[in-house]
C-alpha cells in the first residue's frame, strides 16, 4: 500500500524523535513504513534503482524536515560508519504560549502582512502550529486588514537569509558607487512604509550600509554552502557611523509631519507652524519627507536642504505644468 | 484495543493530494498537542479549530491511527478511543508523546516582523505589541525585522474607529485632508486598513453622501455616536484603494528605483529614459513620490496626476520662500 508523503513524514518524526542515540538512513529505511525497500531477490540494478529511488525520498524528506522547522541533528558513531540522525524531543517541541483573542487576531493579522512575499504556505503552517497550543486558532479579526505592496520575491529570499544566518549577493544601483555587485551579511529587514531595507556587513566595503530593496536588480542570491554570518555583539545603531549627520531645523504646519515631529523637539513656533528640530542620518531621506509634506514643512536650516526641496519641486512644477499643458514629453 | 477501522479512507484524496506534505503534517501534529493539551473533542470542534472540512479532520485521524513508532505493533501506535469516534467525539487514549513541532525561524521571523510592523501603525490594539513579545521571548529572533511606520495612527483614534467598527456605530471626525483643508464629517465606519504601513477607515461618509477611505493619521479626533450603520461596506472586500487611474511617467533612468517599487508596475527602457505604467489608488501619494525625482522626471500623463503634482510642486516652493 502506497505512504502518502504526509504520512511518511509524520512516523519520521516520530521514530527520530524517540530514537534512543540515532538512526542510521538504513534503519530509517526499514523503520519507517513508505519508503523504497530493497527488492527482494531483485537484479543488481533493480537494487540500484531502488537504493536511488529511497535516496530522493529521504532528501526530500529532510528538506521538508527543515522547512517545517524540526531541528534535525546527524550523529556520527564512534567507528567512522554510516551518519545516524534524531530529533531533540525538547528543542523540537512547541513551546505552550498562550495567547488572548485580540493575540491570536493579531498573529493572523500579520500572517497576511507577507502575501506577495511567497511565504503564505510557511505561514499557514505557523498558524497551525500557534493553532495547536490554544484553545481558540488565529483568526483575522472583523474590520481589520493589512497589506503591503512591497512584498516581493527578494524580500522572502532576504527573510530565510536572515533565519538561516546566510550571506546574500545582488546587482546593486547606488547614488554613490553606480551598479555593482553587493555582498552581504544581513543583520535585518528594515520596513518603512512602503519601502524596505537591508541593513548588514558588505563584505566589499568593509562596513555596515543599508541597501534599498527597490534599488536592487534582478534576484538575491543566497551564498552556499552555508556561509554562517555572525551578529556583532552589539547591533550598531540605525545610523551608519561614517555617514555624515547634523540637525535640522524644519517648521511643520498644525498637525502635519507627525513622523517628523516623533523624532525631533519643537523648538519653537511662528504663526501656524512648529519648528521641530531634529538630526538627521540621511539628508535625501529628510529632503523626500518634506517634499512629501507637499508644502506643509519648510525647511528652516541647512540652506542646502532648502534650496535641494526648492529645486526638486520646481523640477517637478515644470515637467507637470508642460504635461498639462498638453505637451507630450 | 480497537484497531484503525476502513473509515472513509481515501474518499477525499483530490483534496488530500492537493494539499503539501509540511502543510498536513504540522495540522496532524497540531491535532496530537491539541488533544493532549486541551482533552477531549469533537470532530466538528478541531475541524473548526484547524480549517478544514470535517472530512478532511476524519481523514487525518485515520492517519494519525496508523502512525507510531517503528515497528507498528499495536502498542507503538497513537490510539483513539473508537466508541467515542463513532459518534464523532475524540478522545486521544495513546499519543506515544507526540507533539506539535515549534515554529521554525523562517515563521517565527515573519510573524515577528509583521507583528511589529503592525505594532508601529498603532491601528489594532497592544495586542499586536504583546504577541510579539511572549513570540520573542519563547522563540528568540526578535531583532530581524524592524519596522518603522512613517506616519503612525493615533492609538486612541484607532482605538474609538475599532470600537465603532465592532459596535456598528457611526463616528464624528475631524479630518485633514491632503490638502490640507479641515472638515467635520459623520462616518459609517466599515473597516480599517493598513496598506504599506500607513492606516486608512474605510467608510460611508454622511456628508460626501459616497463611500470614502480616509487616512487615520489625518484625523484630528473621532467620537463614537448612538445611531447605527445603515450603509453596507462597499464590494471591494476591505481594499477600496484600488487603482482609479492608469499612469504614465516618463523619467531618467536614475530614478528607475521609485518606479519598481509600484505594485503591478510596467517599465520599459530606451537607455536613456524609463517609462513606467501603473495604477493610481491615491492621486495625492503617488504625486509626492514623484516629487522625490523631480529633476529626473520628464512627463506625466494623465493631467489629473500632473495637475496633482504641479499643486503639491507650487505648495513646496511656496512654504521654503
Amino acid at each position: 500500500m502506497a505512504t502518502e508523503p504526509a504520512e511518511r513524514l509524520l512516523n519520521l518524526i516520530i521514530a527520530l524523535t524517540n530514537a534512543r542515540v540515532r538512526m542510521t538512513r538504513s534503519q530509517i529505511r526499514t523503520a519507517v513504513p513508505g519508503y523504497t525497500q530493497a527488492p527482494v531477490g531483485g537484479s543488481a540494478a533493480d537494487v540500484k534503482a531502488a537504493d536511488a529511488s529511497f535516496e530522493r525520498m529521504f532528501e526530500r524528506d529532510k528538506e521538508q524536515l527543515r522547512r517545517l522547522g524540526v531541528p534535525l541533528e546527524t550523529v556520527e558513531s564512534a567507528y567512522g560508519d554510516e551518519i545516524g540522525y534524531t530529533i531533540n524531543p525538547s528543542a523540537a517541541v512547541m513551546p505552550s504560549i498562550s495567547f488572548t483573542s485580540e493575540e491570536l487576531a493579531a498573529i493572523a493579522l500579520a500572517a497576511q502582512y507577507w502575501q506577495g512575499a511567497s511565504i503564505a504556505a510557511d505561514l499557514e503552517i505557523g498558524l497551525t502550529k500557534v493553532a495547536s497550543v490554544n484553545s481558540a486558532p488565529p483568526r483575522v479579526p472583523e474590520g481589520l486588514r493589512v497589506r503591503s505592496t512591497a512584498m516581493s520575491e527578494n524580500t522572502r529570499v532576504i527573510i530565510e537569509a536572515l533565519s538561516r544566518r546566510q550571506a546574500i549577493r545582488f546587482d546593486y544601483t547606488s547614488e554613490s558607487s553606480g551598479l555593482a555587485t553587493r555582498t552581504v551579511a544581513p543583520w535585518h529587514l528594515l520596513l518603512r512604509g512602503g519601502a524596505q531595507y537591508v541593513v548588514g556587513f558588505d563584505f566589499d566595503k568593509k562596513a555596515r550600509r543599508t541597501f534599498r530593496l527597490h534599488r536592487i536588480h534582478g534576484g538575491v542570491e543566497v551564498i552556499v554552502p552555508e556561509y554562517i554570518c555572525r551578529l556583532p555583539s552589539i547591533l550598531p545603531d540605525q545610523s551608519d557611523s561614517s555617514e555624515p549627520t547634523g540637525t535640522a531645523r524644519i517648521a511643520l504646519r498644525d498637525d502635519a509631519g507627525h513622523a517628523l515631529r516623533e523624532r525631533g523637539t519643537v523648538v519653537a513656533t511662528d504663526g501656524d507652524w512648529d519648528v521641530v528640530e531634529l538630526s538627521w542620518h540621511h539628508l535625501d531621506q529628510l529632503r523626500d519627507e518634506v517634499l512629501s509634506l507637499a508644502g506643509r514643512a519648510r525647511v528652516v536650516e541647512p540652506a542646502d536642504l532648502r534650496d535641494e526641496v526648492a529645486s526638486f519641486a520646481r523640477a517637478a512644477a515644470a515637467v507637470a505644468q508642460a504635461s498639462c499643458g498638453g505637451g507630450h514629453g | 484495543m480497537p484497531g484503525p477501522r476502513p473509515l472513509s479512507h481515501k474518499r477525499h484524496v483530490g483534496v488530500v493530494m492537493a494539499e503539501q506534505a509540511t502543510t498536513r503534517v504540522a495540522r496532524l501534529l497540531g491535532i496530537m498537542s491539541f488533544l493532549s493539551e486541551h482533552g477531549t473533542s469533537t470532530e466538528d470542534a478541531l475541524a473548526q479549530h484547524f480549517g478544514v472540512s470535517r472530512e478532511q479532520l476524519h481523514e487525518d485521524l485515520v492517519t494519525l491511527w496508523v502512525s507510531g513508532l517503528p515497528g507498528h505493533l499495536p502498542h507503538q501506535l497513537i490510539d483513539f478511543d473508537g466508541d467515542a469516534l463513532d459518534k464523532g467525539i475524540v478522545r486521544l487514549t495513546e499519543s506515544q508523546g507526540v507533539r506539535q513541532v515549534r515554529l521554525s525561524t523562517l515563521e517565527t521571523v515573519a510573524l515577528v516582523g509583521a507583528l511589529d510592523a503592525i505594532a508601529a501603525t498603532a491601528s489594532a490594539s497592544d495586542a499586536a505589541a504583546t504577541a510579539r513579545d511572549k513570540l520573542v521571548s519563547a522563540l528568540g529572533n526578535g531583532d530581524m525585522v524592524r519596522s518603522e511606520a512613517p506616519h503612525p495612527a493615533d492609538p486612541a483614534i484607532a482605538a474609538v474607529l475599532r470600537d465603532a467598527i465592532e459596535r456598528a456605530v457611526v463616528v464624528s471626525i475631524s479630518y485633514v485632508d491632503a490638502a490640507h483643508r479641515r472638515t467635520e464629517r459623520t462616518i459609517e465606519p466599515h473597516h480599517l486598513v493598513v496598506i504599506d504601513g500607513d492606516t486608512y477607515v474605510e467608510c460611508y461618509c454622511q456628508r460626501a453622501q459616497d463611500y470614502r477611505t480616509f487616512r487615520v493619521d489625518r484625523i484630528l479626533s473621532a467620537q463614537a455616536g448612538q445611531q447605527p450603520i445603515t450603509t453596507p461596506p462597499g464590494e471591494d472586500g476591505g481594499f477600496s484603494l484600488n487603482p482609479r487611474l492608469q499612469a504614465t511617467v516618463r523619467a531618467r533612468r536614475s530614478a528607475r528605483w521609485l518606479f519598481e517599487a509600484l505594485p503591478g508596475v510596467h517599465l520599459s527602457d530606451d537607455g536613456t529614459d524609463v517609462v513606467a505604467t501603473f495604477g493610481v489608488a491615491d492621486t495625492a501619494v503617488i504625486a509626492s513620490q514623484l516629487l522625490c525625482v523631480g529633476p529626473q522626471l520628464v512627463s506625466i500623463q494623465p493631467e489629473a496626476l500632473a495637475h496633482e503634482v504641479a499643486r503639491q510642486a507650487n505648495a513646496v516652493i511656496a512654504a521654503q520662500a
